[in-house]
């Protein structure tokens, strides 16, 4: 019966829990979210990274060949000229003796600090913020990355144990290299993260008190004894699965709402694999990315609500039932998440853990409701 | 209508209740005993709240718990301590319920405009239940459990904070009720339902001791029970003769009323049973003064 | 009365609950120090040095060092056959392979050798290291790293000024001239404060709010707070449970911390440094060394932070307790205290960065309880004042005592339904 359910999420969404939920989000979007998306790219050399990918995406698309390669390395070629340039009308830089890039580049402040040449360099690059330099210094590393690329990753092959060799193998065949920059999925798996954790702490806000509320107020005397009886047991699941439901995509909705402030868009067909960094089990692109840590957000979270409506059956109080879900929400803040969501396809953990993990999870948790919801049909209330 | 056959109910180690067969049909009965003999346990049983460790308990013959809903929906049941939401009004309250009982909103609010008169409530209708007083809360707890119009209506303590007035009140609209359907009252204020019970059941030892009209009952006390006047100082000693029932203080003489079973004295006044005389006669181990 | 606080106190310790959790939070802690063991073998060398030549760096101290250095160099050059100027040196031109052909004890010797010396280089360089500091740059670069202005940056600039008088004094007794742990590889000021105590502070907030929240609001939520608040002790029974509570809170930090840091000095083994002061030239993590306001040996200053510590969670017991108090609710309670602790530490960051606020709003007890490693410090970036924690503990407690005022009066009053 439809009223029926309506007022058991009337129940669940008092103006008191919406103010709470609202707070909360409030507090931990500014603690663990806010700086993915006002910092962002975060300094340099991310903006020049950023830049250049976007530049990249834009003249090669989302592969590299060997023309756009080379292409690449021409750029490279006429700001180097550029730089000579700049560095040759500037009479401090040539007092130095630095009037080519080459000169500038062969400065090692390790081996050989000369004061002068320090200053110039901090006003060079954190002063006067030279755009072009920075860029250089970008463009270098991508290039390092592209030239070894082959080198590298048989390296690694060397190095590798089974199976992670055999995916290695399959990179190197099918020439899937790293070459993009990777400033944009970084950014993204931290903010994912810190998304994640945030619904995960609304959902459970949300949804714990739901059966011990009406246990410590006495009512399952009069509600068990309606027609609707201990039915009414799985509405409350329906009320707050549902509940969660809206919470999880709503607050979804607005934190992507704000990433799109990152305007990381161009980079969202770039098969991850090709971001510097981490290699992959399988080839999503970015954005296929995105919505597999959405799904996971989704999953998770419902297996976080079932036992919470577990542990709302069983625990005798509030702090007993916040108690018992602070480590388990801690782990999953700390390391969880970690690993089960942007490490989900993390060519460094075993192909079949994280899925195994998550249908034990599903398993459980939906295990515990089933069992918990018979149990009320059957037993003695007493209280 | 309703029949509890060999009903039994045991927690681990102690049995509560064995034994019990009972049949009940139209009418009002009053359940009577002492806190802890069982009554609480028979009506939470009777109420599908908790089910029998042997035996059945049968509504027209079909068994209650696989009635499941459809007993469910005859029942009324208004409980010893019972919930509700402090920040919701009666309206509301009972609105809530009447969705669980399966009436339609319309239906509803007609009933519950109906009922809230009926205890007396119609002013408080959309007032916050956190500033009712006891008797008002008491007082709801009754309408709610009237919303379906159940065949067979189950209240524990049910005058636990109604005022004479309301007392009154209330026997005479369970009267009405005890009519055409199925009421049981469980209660120690004897004289709630002593005068418009049809029947009483007692239990004593885990079983039905009595179950029978108010006057059969009292007929079992027949001849025995006396009243006199003694001193106070008197009194002691009389406790090792007699059963005492009560005492009352009257112009410097004690006004005693006791039971006893052998010759009467001269001086004793012989009186009328009454159920509440039964009632501590019955349960008189449990309580102070043994003969 | 001592037996009713008895009876709520027991509330919390026999639950099952808290058992639960203290045993996951010391197995977690230990966990912590354990994993981040596989150094303690070397941190013997700062207590070597200690023992052998004292805890103070003198120049003869360090002569003396030097030539027994030397001496064991002496024996390295006869053990590989070479010419060896420095432990250093002979490790930057040694292959892998040859590296293997030592023996364990040969390489434990080298390795062992190679600490002392850089121990020695370090202490070597204090004076010119600490001729480079300057308290002035140190703010002056803060300024320039958070873009501030105006009121804050003259802040800053005032406080700076009072430390360098500080930092000149320290100089001149030579007061950083004691041997500690190596502060850059080790990092060990940073790792038993700001990793381990304030792991500990966490999880007792956790337990203690919990634990508060249920004692102050049991009453309601079991609904027997008819039948207590009518009894003879009636509504003073409140007060009861604050000092349960605190009691709770005392003896859950004494045991958290007590195991834990009996963990961490079995593990980590302090020996000769525990009067090591904290402003020890060694105690160098990130770009300055700590630098106490006051002369503070390691043991003064371990016990001065858990004393302050200390306080400020009975502080937030007594907040937590307000908080029940009001809303009756333990479910509300906890997170309400959520918010107020993270809108507290958060505060002094939405401030504008020209404005003396941005520091006033720092004197709050999240800010002092999440930075143990930077108390009584004066290089402690926005905490750096030298009475923050005394003003923000008195100011507090005043905070407190009015919240418990305001609330016992609204108590003793309020209808109970």
């Amino acid at each position: 019966m439809l009223r029926v359910l309506w007022n058991e999420m009337k129940k669940i969404w008092t103006w008191k829990m919406l103010g709470l939920l609202f707070i909360v989000n409030l507090i931990l979007f500014f603690l663990v979210i806010e700086f993915e998306i006002e910092y962002f790219p975060n300094g340099r050399p991310e903006l020049d990274s950023y830049r250049i990918g976007m530049e990249m995406i834009e003249k090669y698309g989302i592969e590299m060949d060997e023309e756009d390669i080379a292409d690449f390395k021409q750029v490279y070629e006429a700001q180097v000229t550029e730089a000579d340039r700049y560095l040759q009308a500037r009479s401090e830089f040539v007092e130095v003796g630095w009037d080519t890039y080459e000169k500038y580049r062969a400065y090692d402040p390790f081996e050989h600090p000369e004061e002068r040449k320090e200053e110039l360099d901090f006003q060079l690059m954190h002063e006067e913020q030279v755009d072009l330099f920075w860029e250089l210094q970008e463009r270098e590393r991508l290039i390092e990355f592209h030239d070894w690329k082959e080198v590298g990753l048989e390296s690694i092959i060397a190095d590798s144990p089974e199976p992670q060799k055999t995916r290695y193998v399959e990179l190197l065949e099918n020439r899937m290299f790293q070459l993009y920059p990777e400033v944009a999925i970084r950014n993204f798996d931290r903010f994912i993260e810190g998304v994640a954790a945030t619904i995960l702490i609304s959902v459970l806000l949300v949804v714990s008190p739901i059966y011990l509320q009406d246990r410590n107020r006495r009512l399952l005397d009069l509600q068990y004894t309606t027609e609707k009886g201990r039915a009414l047991y799985r509405t409350k699941v329906l009320a707050g699965t549902l509940s969660s439901f809206w919470v999880v995509t709503g607050l979804l909705a607005v934190y992507f709402v704000i990433y799109a402030q990152n305007k990381t868009s161009p980079y969202f067909d770039v098969p991850i694999h090709m971001f510097i960094g981490k290699e992959y089990w399988y080839d999503p692109t970015f954005f296929q990315y995105i919505v597999l840590c959405t799904i996971g957000i989704y999953v998770l979270s419902f297996v976080f609500v079932f036992l919470a409506m577990g542990f709302s059956t069983i625990m005798p109080n509030y702090v007993a039932l916040i108690g018992i879900q602070i480590p388990l929400v801690i782990w999953m803040i700390g390391d969880g998440f970690n690993r089960l969501l942007t490490g989900m396809i993390d060519l460094w953990t075993a192909k079949w853990m994280v899925p195994t993990v998550y249908i034990v999870f599903v398993i459980v948790s939906v295990g515990v409701m089933v069992y918990l919801s018979k149990r009320e049909k059957k037993r003695d209330i007493s209280m | 209508m309703i029949v509890l056959k060999d009903v039994s109910k045991r927690y681990g180690d102690f049995t509560a209740l064995h034994d019990i067969n009972l049949e009940f049909t139209n009418g009002l009965y009053g359940l009577l005993a002492p806190n802890g003999a069982g009554k609480t346990t028979m009506i939470k049983m009777l109420a599908t709240l908790m089910r029998p460790s042997g035996g059945e308990i049968l509504y027209d013959g079909k068994d209650i718990f696989q009635m499941e809903e459809t007993y469910r929906t005859l029942l009324g049941y208004l409980p010893q301590q019972f919930g509700f939401y402090k920040n919701y009004s009666p309206k509301q309250y009972l609105l809530y319920l009447a969705a669980l009982k399966g009436i339609g909103k319309k239906e509803a609010l007609v009933k519950i405009e109906e009922l809230l008169e009926k205890v007396a409530l119609p002013d408080v209708m959309n007032k916050k239940m956190k500033k009712f007083s006891g008797g008002m809360i008491q007082r709801v707890g009754i309408a709610q459990a009237l919303l379906n119009d159940p065949k067979v209506l189950i209240l524990d303590e049910p005058t636990a904070g109604l005022d004479p007035k309301e007392r009154a009140r209330f026997r005479h609209l369970l009267s009405e009720l005890g009519r055409d359907r199925l009421v049981l009252v469980s209660t120690h204020i004897v004289s709630d339902i002593e005068s418009i019970a049809n029947e009483i059941v007692m239990i004593k030892n885990r079983q039905i001791l009595y179950k029978d009209s108010v006057e059969k009952i009292c007929q079992t006390l027949e001849g025995h029970v006396y009243e006199t006047s003694i001193k106070y100082e008197e009194l002691d000693a009389f406790r090792n003769r007699a059963i005492l029932l009560s005492e009352k203080q009257e112009q410097g003489n004690t006004i005693v009323r006791f039971i006893h079973k052998g010759k009467p004295d001269v001086a004793w006044l012989p009186v009328t049973p009454q159920l509440e005389d039964v009632f501590l006669y019955e349960y008189r181990d449990d309580v102070d003064g043994e003969v | 009365m001592m037996r009713i606080i008895f009876l709520e106190c027991k509330k919390v310790f026999m639950s099952p609950l808290f058992i639960g959790l203290f045993i996951v939070f010391s197995m977690f802690n230990m966990y912590l120090i354990v994993d981040n063991s596989y150094f303690k073998e070397e941190l013997k060398i700062a207590n070597g040095l200690a023992e052998t030549y004292g805890l103070e760096i003198t120049n003869e101290s360090l002569h003396q060092l030097e030539e027994d250095i030397k001496l064991e160099v002496g024996k390295m050059t006869e053990m590989t056959g070479q010419e060896v100027e420095s432990v250093f040196s002979f490790f930057d031109q040694l292959s892998m392979e040859d590296y293997e052909k030592y023996s364990e004890e040969e390489q434990s010797f080298f390795h062992q050798l190679q600490l002392k010396e850089a121990y020695l280089n370090v202490a070597k360089q204090i004076d010119s290291d600490y001729e480079g500091l300057s308290m002035k740059a140190l703010a002056e670069a803060e300024i320039e790293k958070y873009q501030l202005s105006g009121n804050a940056a003259e802040i800053l600039l005032t406080e700076a000024e009072k430390l360098s008088i500080r930092f000149d004094k320290l100089k001149q007794t030579g007061e950083h001239k004691q041997w500690f742990f190596l502060g850059q590889p080790y990092e060990m000021h940073s790792f038993l404060f700001r990793t381990i105590v304030k792991a500990v502070v966490f999880e007792a907030l956790i337990l203690i709010v919990l634990a508060t929240a249920l004692l102050t609001t049991y009453e309601f939520e079991n609904r027997t707070h008819l039948l207590v608040y009518a009894t003879k002790r009636g509504r003073i029974v409140m007060k009861d449970k604050l000092f349960a509570s605190l009691l709770v809170t005392t003896v859950i930090v004494a045991m958290l911390l007590g195991v834990t840091l009996a963990a961490y000095f079995t593990v980590f083994d302090y020996a000769y440094l525990w009067k090591s002061s904290i402003s020890s030239a060694l105690n160098w993590e990130y770009n300055f060394p700590y630098i106490t306001w006051w002369d503070m040996p390691f043991w003064k200053f371990l016990s001065l932070v858990i004393v302050l510590l200390y306080s400020c969670i009975l502080l937030f017991t007594a907040i937590t307790y307000a908080i029940a108090v009001a809303v009756k609710n333990s479910y509300f309670t906890f997170f309400i205290f959520a918010v107020f602790f993270a809108i507290c530490f958060m505060l002094p960051g939405f401030m504008p960065l020209s404005s003396s606020l941005l520091f006033i709003t720092t004197f709050n007890l999240s800010v002092v309880v999440m930075n143990p490693h930077l108390l009584f410090t004066g290089n402690g970036g926005l905490v750096m004042f030298k009475y923050h924690e005394v003003l923000t503990v008195t100011v507090w407690t005043v905070i407190a005592l009015v919240l418990y005022w305001l609330v016992s009066n609204h108590f003793k009053k309020v209808d109970i339904h």
